[in-house]
């Protein structure tokens, strides 16, 4: 693949370099506008595939509110999050849940899981 | 019913819920926390998102799990809570009146108090936006409440104006839950929210931000049909000839919070023009003495982490009050805002603890700035000065210690 040039906000830190970058699709040639080093790893992974922690609700029965807060245990492909917004529409729990409760084990074989954020009480 | 208490905390958000903490660890036997929902937490329970606690707790925590973390806190401490709680009335002499379906009328006399009310969003009326009143027109944090709480999705169309956190935010939120969002409209020629938001929410999600643009009127009868989007000139004046009508099914507004301070005036609590919150020492302490003052309700604070280091100052403090260890006159110097500084908090300097300065630029300085608090003539260092993010800087109090006139605090270019 010839040299191509992205540009990047690096959210590592809160100074949010604004960063050029040079690849070739597999390694990066240059960087520029980056005030650190840290900025590198996070561009090489945005470069082969963005990672983000995703946060939603899900349908709950039996307590106060009909939804309950949830996220990744820990990032998954940007990509992936309508597929699991999807999948996770199908998914009712049931009150009692705790904070940190794992609600779907490995989703969408990406290794993490969904888990509960707070506590709900059943009503 | 008659109550007396040490220290009586209004609001349990995570001003709050710190400020009660903190109050029982400096001392205080009876700490009374007063919540008029029907759960601790405040808003932090529709903030779902993370990025919360990452400077407090070196953790990536959600708004309800960094809620959850103190509400365990405070029940190791036998703070007693009210919830459904609302007060009515705040007295100079620190007698609070409430109102709860379980403990009828209040009258709680207090030995200090800590407001922690938060703050309030800005309105249609507060920005003066012409047009019809159709359905389907909400601030940024109440569509929040609606679909993460309630869950209900507010629109499927959906412009949002005013480039706040919550705004950019709320893009996200309802782009991930389906719903079309057409663009975020500006009218200065900056972003109002936190950069990694810009990246994250709208970048992320290609949600087009456009600076510089307002909208001008409301189209729709019964429900929002679409927005007339005008640009500003650099006097923030609509420039004719540049009306675009934008359809849509729903207008969020994200354009700022107000700090709520109905009770603080009620207790004749100077309030300050700039902030719109109390006057108030670094120690937190407001023109009354023995009314504390933290969190939102002070001044609108950029992150969690802030808003709970005032927390933990202001119940410290007021526990100290109580206990009669804080003398009832104190000395003080104002705190005045210099070059390039439209924000400042706290005001008055009392020379009871380090001062830390939570600074707001007036204008961006894209370069290195030293930051000059004089007296004592400190100068500090930072990489950039942007108004969307808060500068904060420490004084210790053995610099201060001999500080007899107003300490200027100026943002001046390296």
């Amino acid at each position: 693949m010839a040299a191509e040039k992205k540009h990047f906000v690096c959210v590592v830190c809160p100074i949010g370099c604004e960063i050029d970058v040079v690849h070739d699709g597999s390694k990066i040639i240059s960087t520029e506008g980056n005030k650190c080093e840290k900025s590198e790893e996070f561009v090489s992974q945005e470069l082969i595939e963005p990672m983000r922690i995703l946060t939603t609700t899900v349908r709950i029965d039996g307590s106060r509110w009909p939804v309950i807060p949830v996220r990744t245990d820990k990032p998954v492909p940007k990509r992936l999050f309508p597929r699991i917004m999807t999948q996770l529409r199908r998914i009712k729990l049931q009150a009692p849940v705790n904070m940190l409760d794992v609600v779907v084990s490995d989703i969408l074989d990406t290794g993490a899981n969904i888990i509960a954020t707070r506590t709900m009480p059943p009503q | 019913m008659i109550m007396q208490v040490d220290v009586a905390v209004i609001g349990s958000g995570p001003a709050g819920l710190t400020a009660a903490i903190h109050a029982h660890r400096s001392g205080a036997r009876k700490v009374l926390l007063l919540e008029r929902e029907e759960e601790l937490g405040g808003i932090l329970k529709q903030c779902i998102h993370n990025g919360f606690g990452l400077e407090q707790f070196k953790q990536d925590y959600t708004g309800p799990e960094y809620a959850e973390r103190l509400i365990k806190e405070l029940e190791k401490t036998g703070v007693q809570c009210f919830l459904n709680t609302l007060v009515t009335d705040l007295s100079s002499d620190r007698v609070i009146t409430a109102l709860s379906p379980e403990h009828g009328a209040l009258e709680i006399r207090a030995k200090s108090i800590v407001l922690a009310m938060g703050c309030r969003e800005r309105t249609r009326p507060s920005i003066g936006i012409p047009g019809t009143r159709p359905a389907g027109i909400f601030t940024a944090g109440v569509a929040q409440r609606f679909v993460n709480i309630d869950g209900y999705l507010p629109g499927k169309k959906i412009v949002i104006l005013g480039s706040g956190d919550i705004g950019l935010i709320m893009a996200r939120r309802l782009a991930l839950e389906g719903a079309r969002v057409i663009g975020v409209y500006e009218i200065m020629d900056y972003p109002g929210g936190l950069k990694r938001n810009i990246v994250q929410c709208l970048n992320d999600f290609d949600i087009p931000l456009h600076l510089s643009h307002t909208v001008t009127q409301i189209r729709g009868k019964e429900r929002v049909e679409g927005v007339v989007i005008s640009k500003v000139d650099s006097n923030l004046h609509p420039v004719e000839g540049t009306e675009r009508l934008i359809e849509c099914d729903t207008l969020l507004l994200s354009v700022g919070l107000i700090p709520e301070n109905e009770l603080s005036k009620k207790a004749g609590i100077e309030l300050s023009a700039a902030t719109k919150g109390p006057v108030t020492t670094e120690i937190m302490e407001t023109s009354v003495p023995g009314i504390f003052s933290c969190g939102n309700v002070s001044t609108v604070f950029d992150l969690v982490d802030y808003v709970a280091q005032t927390g933990a100052a202001a119940g410290t403090f007021a526990a100290r009050y109580a206990s009669g260890n804080l003398g009832a006159t104190r000395q003080s110097v104002d705190v005045i805002a210099g070059e390039n500084v439209r924000l400042l908090f706290p005001q008055r300097y009392s020379y009871e603890d380090d001062l830390v300065l939570f600074i707001r630029a007036a204008e961006p300085v894209e370069k290195p700035v030293s930051i000059e608090v004089t007296p004592p003539g400190s100068k500090i260092n930072r990489l950039y000065a942007r108004p969307n993010e808060m500068l904060r800087v420490k004084i210790p109090k053995e610099k201060l210690a001999e500080v007899k006139r107003p300490i200027m605090v100026s943002i001046r270019e390296k």
